[in-house]
């Protein structure tokens, strides 16, 4: 047989593809090696087949699944019933879940042990409704107490505390500003009745405002923690009562 | 009874899992021959919905004698994008500019990511610029048979021509591709 370019291009994907006679192959291999066009066209369809069957699927997008049963089945409704919840672990095992999960029970248990709780001592005769509510009632005063006492020996608060003392008992820390001093010498008498009380007098007043201002905001912040950590507490408690 | 043929019986008894089952096993596939076919992930998205969509309600109709599950499927994404080919004809009448611009895009973006990654990302985006330059008669071809693996009876099946029809295709398809991409510089080492 007289095999020649045409030959050559039409029989291309059965040489490919591995339907030819081996005589017909060794025909066709024979041509190429003569033919430089053949050869070269032989190469590059060979090449592009080869890369073709190895190149993996693309990726279907991401929704598209869910889409396509919106579309067919509708909306599923069932997917939110607790079962698919642990019928579908993927939706849980995700590194953002697992992470926040991570992060929210170490918060927890630090929580839980700052405040001296451990809960493999705990007993069923802590779970005692009257026990655990006295003893969480004490525990929760003394805190309280505790936090009290603290915030009255902060320095700030000592200081503005000891500022309310000036008019009672004077002191070397209390002594007016020396304007508050100078100023009676130098104004008149008919102004200082017209501006009604001292100014020095005024200033302690406003002091002591601030400072009973403040001193209450410290302690009702305290004590809403002391409140809002009240069931550790008590657990804390009726642990202790255990022991 | 076969995977598919087992879901497609479950399916007509009213199992909805077993559609989702379906759907789980063909999406990709269903996607990428409409990825191949349009160039455009978004629209081989909307195609890829349309065939299941399709299929769906169709599936009662289907009879083995048909030929596998997966055939007929492969036939019915073929039919909807021949449809949706000829539909939107007269928009893709536009600049070859258009289609260029993106692909250099693409070609930037993939030389960032790692080594294995990047060369078959590029590999499969230089092809795709290929495919679209081929006739759609001889795209499909090459898409089942060198992308989708089939097989050329089931081809013959899909596109209902004669097995000569076919090879002449493929052959074809194969040759034409080859030269676009060396035209493009773009041959596949």
């Amino acid at each position: 047989m007289n095999w020649n370019c045409t030959n050559s291009e039409e029989r291309l994907s059965d040489y490919i593809d591995g339907l030819l006679t081996p005589a017909e192959a060794e025909t066709f291999k024979a041509h190429a090696a003569t033919c430089a066009d053949c050869a070269n066209m032989v190469a590059a369809v060979s090449s592009l087949v080869t890369n073709m069957r190895a190149l993996e699927l693309e990726p279907a997008p991401p929704m598209l699944i869910n889409r396509i049963l919106d579309a067919t089945v509708g909306p599923r409704q069932e997917k939110a019933s607790w079962k698919s919840w642990f019928a579908m672990p993927g939706r849980w095992v995700q590194p953002r879940f697992v992470v926040g999960l991570a992060t929210v029970t170490a918060a927890v248990l630090i929580v839980i042990y700052t405040f001296g709780f451990t809960p493999g001592k705990l007993r069923k005769a802590n779970l005692n409704p009257v026990d655990a509510y006295r003893a969480a009632n004490r525990e929760v005063h003394l805190k309280y107490a505790a936090t009290v006492k603290y915030v009255n020996d902060l320095r700030v608060v000592y200081e503005i505390q000891s500022r309310l003392q000036p008019s009672n008992e004077p002191s070397p820390e209390t002594t007016p500003m020396p304007e508050e001093q100078t100023e009676p010498k130098t104004s008149n008498p008919q102004e200082k009745s017209q501006t009604g009380p001292k100014p020095g007098h005024s200033q302690a007043r406003s002091y002591a405002m601030l400072a009973a201002y403040v001193n209450q905001g410290w302690i009702e912040t305290c004590n809403a923690s002391t409140r809002l950590a009240f069931f550790t507490t008590s657990m804390t408690a009726t642990n202790r009562s255990a022991r | 009874m076969e995977p598919d043929a087992q879901l497609v019986h479950d399916c007509l008894q009213g199992e909805g899992s077993a559609w989702e089952e379906l759907v789980r096993r063909h999406a990709r596939r269903v996607f990428n021959i409409c990825y191949r076919f349009t160039g455009n992930r978004t629209e081989a998205e909307d195609m890829s919905q349309e065939v299941f969509l399709r299929i769906y309600k169709t599936l009662p109709s289907y009879r083995p004698s048909f030929g596998a599950f997966p055939t007929w499927l492969t036939s019915v994404t073929r039919n909807l994008l021949v449809d949706h080919y000829r539909r939107t004809k007269r928009d893709r009448v536009t600049d070859s500019m258009e289609d260029v611009m993106p692909q250099i895009e693409n070609k930037e973006s993939m030389a960032r990511t790692p080594d294995k990654l990047a060369l078959e990302s590029e590999l499969s985006a230089q092809l795709q610029q290929g495919l679209s330059k081929l006739s759609p008669e001889l795209r499909e071809a090459v898409i089942l048979r060198d992308l989708q693996g089939l097989e050329y009876g089931e081809i013959q099946t899909v596109l209902q021509v004669p097995e000569g029809t076919v090879k002449s295709r493929i052959n074809r398809g194969r040759i034409e591709l080859a030269k676009i991409l060396e035209t493009m510089g773009l041959r596949p080492n």
